[in-house]
């Protein structure tokens, strides 16, 4: 039988359909068209140094070209993966016991000072006649006891965790644009360890909320830290409360009763009664008054309402109303902190209680997270535009969020904040229009803007206007990266960041630090920074290691200018530095730093500055010649740049 | 340009020679011809010391004449006793704590008022929220990205220097924040290149890092950088070091002591210092507050020793400069359990000048009777804080505001400047 022609062809149809589809997918699956550098004018050599430049904390020695090898593009792809720590992150941060704490037993273990010494005072451990008064030592021994007694740890030591846990993950991590967006969005969604009320939050804030989601949806990032008790406390949503809600009016009228009853009692037993149960009916009056009194008093907080439109999604000119900001405050009213504090009046009743009983009293709990029905304002509310029916509940508040989070304001105003820290401090109109049009189709996909912010021609424009400096902490990072400095003290980072204008952590402002220039670079901290470059090479940071004999594989440098050659190539890698790096040659040159004058200074420099490096063991004037030409490498204008 | 250059690099070189010690006289008179620059002249200048904690205003300036306090706080009243010791009776309703003894002739010679009832329309009781929005000037409004203090040296628009405005703790206060160029300092000798153990490097790196900043094609590294090296220079020649107080004040030694001391060294190097910005902590007094002897007396003590001093040291340009004290809120009328206050509204605060309308208590407080208090617990807040920043920066300053210093605030400036 002959074959049937028309099956044949159908056969064909579904064998080239096959092929046809799988050069489809084909196309997805490797979805890295070349980024267009070259037409930028840029070099595969520059362009990597550019990549890492802006998505990580600087490059490493080395990596510029490790980068053209692996690809450019699939370096890229393989960044916006994030991942977990790798294992020379786990390894330093292994003695770091809060940072796989769960909330509630951080906020149980490191006690605010307030909560320890009014601790102290009830278990008997310190008398309060004592509080503020002479014998500081005493004092401090029995809060040592009562803390050793129950396992309590300095808040101090949390600090600590957190402060250092940054810096080892921006030094180590291979997840290298993960941590530098945990940066950016930690700044966007600000919280300061200036406000006491959220120190112990705000490790497991970065944690929780802004890490796992920085190359998320912004939807989720927004959401997390909408719920996080760092940010409810921080910009006061916790207080916000209303008495419009069936709870509310059931108590406080509950309450009145108890005072009418009171009061009538007080009239039948005037005559007959002992002046001393009159006290005690007065007594209670006065304390149901009180309450009825403060639950009226509290009110709507419209902090944080403000803050979520201006700040973290439509921005100042994003088109919101104050009518607006009072609608949504309300709808957030009822939004606050699950109690944690075991030795605080509300934490057992949370604790002892089951979902379902929590939520007959119209509590819903999620994670530290806490919608309180008896604080909501269950009356309809509209927020641009849109009207929000009566008795919306915990949902009210989300799909409002809901609506922040994918209106074309945020797209715009999130897309220009992303390119204004990825491409320059007034980035061009072009990309940040293509970057708004990604955000609103891909409904706010980080990872999706971020691909075509670097599609674009002009995130790679190779102009001087196009560089951004360095902020403090990121001069830091780099510098410790460049020079494969051990970091065995994390912590100095945090302490030289302080110095050059950037207490990490410690902003005050919800805005959090400005990014541009003009704010990091002021006379104080550019003198720093110098003195920053000359310290780190100088081995003069306690606790940093640097080998820079190690770092030109143990060969020393021959003269000065070689020396030179070595260290400007090393630490300002690719030939569009040549220019920094010659007139970094000609004055480090002229300056005629050379042997004569170091061994004159031998004598001020201590034993520690000799290297364990095998050629510095018996005479290390070489090695103070390298420092001092890393010391002003580092300190000098270029390496501020990125 | 020429001559600049050439000044550069032999004080450079001269610097090198001598480490770090001495300076020969070529470079203070170098340093003096820098002087003529327009960016170094004399300005008038505002010092604000916050009180962080919330200082007890009713123990500082106490309305001793009230029944109602003495039956409020029976632990911690104080009123003034003609012996020695006692408090000082300003105007048989207020009273001075002794510790404010040095302070005291301020206030008779009518350079010292106090404003008493100041605080912030928002009836927040947290410390964090009350300096922040203090700090902001803006009470209603978290996200205020500038600090009044920043916003008050950009009115003013002079040429800015290094040193226009300043705060001598080790990261810039929220009053500070903003696009004026602010700096913070901790100590005035750290405004160098250094490095530890090793001058003579410093020195050499130093010639390098300001040829490099001279050359770099970045404009504002460049013009900071030369501004840094200038001011750096001008802080050496002024031999800071070795600043010895005038007028025989003597600073007591500690924080605040020697912040006003660095801010009284910027005062009289004439280097354009606008604002200066000092704190003051331990006011939070839940506990054992004391009377004449305890926490509260010995922090007062400090407070009012270390400005005496600095007016000591200022002498003749104590007509250039005006300080102000402020504090987040007060505490509570009533003593608590544990012989102390806590955190309640109204505080006073108090402001030193020759331009002061001085040697009186600014204040429409009432009966302190429980009925008139806020809450039933608090001094209510009669006077906006505003009203008394605005009042001793558009007089001292000479800033015309006009409302930009303080937006969303149409009050009026309290009358108590000259």
């Amino acid at each position: 039988m002959k074959p049937n022609p028309t099956s044949q062809t159908y056969k064909r149809i579904i064998r080239y359909g096959y092929v046809f589809g799988f050069l489809v997918l084909m196309a997805f699956v490797q979805p890295t068209p070349k980024m267009p550098y070259k037409k930028a004018g840029l070099t595969e050599q520059e362009a990597a140094l550019h990549l890492l430049n802006r998505f990580t904390f600087g490059p490493k020695p080395g990596q510029v070209e490790e980068l053209v090898k692996q690809g450019l593009e699939n370096w890229f792809m393989a960044q916006l993966q994030g991942g977990p720590d790798n294992e020379a992150v786990r390894e330093r941060l292994a003695g770091y016991p809060a940072l796989s704490m769960p909330t509630d037993s951080i906020v149980n273990t490191y006690l605010q000072p307030a909560q320890l010494l009014r601790l102290a005072i009830a278990k008997g451990y310190i008398d309060k006649d004592s509080v503020d008064k002479s014998d500081k030592p005493a004092y401090r021994e029995a809060l040592k006891k009562m803390q050793a007694d129950y396992g309590f740890r300095p808040i101090q030591e949390l600090q600590r965790e957190l402060i250092n846990q940054k810096v080892i993950r921006a030094v180590y991590s291979d997840a290298q644009l993960q941590e530098v967006l945990t940066d950016f969005w930690f700044n966007h969604f600000n919280v300061s360890l200036t406000k006491n009320q959220i120190q112990q939050l705000v490790l497991p804030y970065e944690r929780d909320a802004i890490r796992p989601n920085v190359l998320n949806n912004f939807s989720s990032l927004l959401f997390a830290t909408a719920k996080h008790p760092a940010m409810l406390l921080y910009l006061d949503n916790a207080l916000s409360i209303s008495n419009e809600n069936e709870y509310a009016k059931r108590q406080l009228k509950a309450a009145q009763r108890l005072l009418d009853l009171n009061a009538a009692k007080k009239i039948l037993a005037a005559a007959s009664v002992s002046e001393d149960s009159m006290q005690k009916m007065d007594a209670m009056e006065n304390q149901i008054t009180t309450q009825i009194k403060r639950r009226k008093s509290q009110g709507l907080n419209e902090n944080y309402a403000r803050e979520v439109m201006e700040l973290h999604t439509l921005g100042v000119n994003g088109g919101y109303t104050q009518s607006d900001v009072t609608e949504l405050a309300r709808a957030l009213t009822g939004w606050g902190v699950k109690p944690m504090y075991e030795e605080g009046p509300l934490a057992k009743r949370f604790s002892n209680a089951t979902p379902d009983q929590l939520l007959r009293r119209g509590l819903q709990v999620e994670d530290c997270f806490l919608f309180s029905a008896d604080k909501h304002d269950q009356n309809a509310k509209t927020i641009l535009g849109k009207t929000f029916p009566a008795n919306g509940g915990y949902n009210e508040g989300m799909e409002a969020l809901s609506m922040l989070a994918s209106h074309p304001a945020t797209a715009r105003f999130i897309a220009t904040k992303l390119a204004i820290k990825f491409i320059a401090d007034e980035p061009p109109t072009a990309v940040i229009d293509e970057m708004t049009k990604t955000f609103i189709a891909s409904k706010g996909d980080i990872k999706e803007v971020l691909l075509t912010m670097v599609m674009q021609p002009g995130f790679w424009t190779k102009a001087k206007e196009k560089e951004k400096i360095k902020s403090p902490f990121e001069l830091a990072v780099s510098a410790v990266r460049a020079t494969g400095t051990d970091v065995v003290a994390p912590y100095q980072v945090f302490t030289w960041s302080e110095k050059m204008g950037q207490k990490f952590y410690f902003y005050q402002a919800p805005t959090g630090f400005p990014d541009r220039a003009s704010y990091w670079i002021n006379t104080g901290s550019l003198l720093n920074r110098m003195n920053f470059g000359m310290a780190i090479a100088a081995q003069k940071i306690p606790g940093f290691k640097t080998n820079l004999l190690q770092l030109n594989q143990n060969h020393e440098p021959e003269s000065v200018e070689e020396a030179l050659q070595i260290y400007t190539k090393l630490l300002l890698p690719v030939a569009n530095q040549k220019e920094n790096s010659e007139r970094i040659m000609s004055i480090v040159r002229a300056q005629n730093i050379d042997q004569k004058i170091a061994s004159a200074t031998n004598d001020n420099s201590g034993k520690q500055d000799m290297q364990n490096g095998a050629m510095a063991q018996q005479d290390n004037t070489p090695l103070k010649t390298m420092a001092q030409v890393v010391g002003v490498i580092i300190g000098s204008p270029a390496f501020q740049r990125k | 340009m020429a001559n600049r250059r050439a000044f550069m690099k032999s004080g450079a070189l001269a610097l090198f020679a001598t480490g770090i010690s001495g300076l020969p006289r070529f470079i203070t008179e170098a340093a003096a011809g820098t002087q003529m620059l327009p960016m170094y002249k004399k300005n008038k200048t505002l010092v604000c010391i916050f009180q962080r904690g919330a200082m007890d205003g009713l123990m500082a300036v106490t309305p001793f004449a009230d029944p109602a306090l003495q039956l409020a706080r029976p632990g911690l009243f104080m009123s003034p006793t003609a012996s020695e010791g006692g408090s000082f009776n300003l105007d048989d309703r207020f009273a001075m704590h002794p510790s404010l003894k040095s302070l005291f002739p301020y206030f008779n010679a009518k350079n010292l008022a106090v404003v008493h009832g100041v605080g912030s329309p928002n009836t927040t009781r947290s410390h964090f929220d009350a300096q922040d929005y203090m700090e902001s000037g803006t009470p209603f409004a978290k996200g205020t990205a500038s600090g009044w203090l920043n916003r008050a040296v950009g009115l003013l628009g002079h040429a800015p220097t290094p040193f226009s405005a300043v705060s001598v703790t080790s990261a810039l206060p929220r009053s500070l924040y903003g696009d004026a160029e602010a700096i913070a300092i901790n100590n005035l000798q750290d405004f160098s290149i250094q490095l530890k153990g090793n001058p003579m490097a410093a020195g050499k790196a130093a010639t390098s890092f300001e040829e490099l900043y001279d050359q770099t094609t970045s404009e504002l590294l460049n013009k900071t950088g030369k501004e840094s090296f200038e001011a750096l220079k001008i802080l050496k020649s002024n031999n800071i070091k070795n600043y010895q107080p005038a007028n025989g004040a003597v600073y007591p030694n500690s924080p605040l002591g020697n912040s006003l001391k660095q801010i009284a060294t910027l005062i009289k190097m004439d280097v354009g210092l606008e604002v200066g910005f000092a704190e003051s902590g331990g006011w939070d007094t839940h506990f054992n507050q004391g009377t004449t002897n305890g926490i509260f007396a010995r922090n007062l003590k400090d407070f009012s020793d270390s400005i005496a001093a600095f007016w000591q040291d200022l002498g003749e340009r104590q007509s250039d400069v005006t300080l102000m004290t402020m504090t987040e809120f007060g505490r509570t009328v009533a003593q608590n359990g544990t012989g102390g206050t806590d955190h309640g509204r109204a505080s006073c605060l108090f402001v030193l000048g020759n331009d002061v309308a001085g040697g009186k208590v600014y204040s429409n407080m009432g009966s302190l009777a429980k009925e008139n208090l806020e809450d039933n617990r608090d001094l209510p807040v009669t006077t906006d804080f505003r009203a008394v920043f605005s009042a001793v920066a558009e007089n001292h300053l000479q800033l015309k505001t006009n409302g930009n210093l303080f937006p969303d605030w149409s009050g009026a400036s309290l009358k108590m400047m000259l």
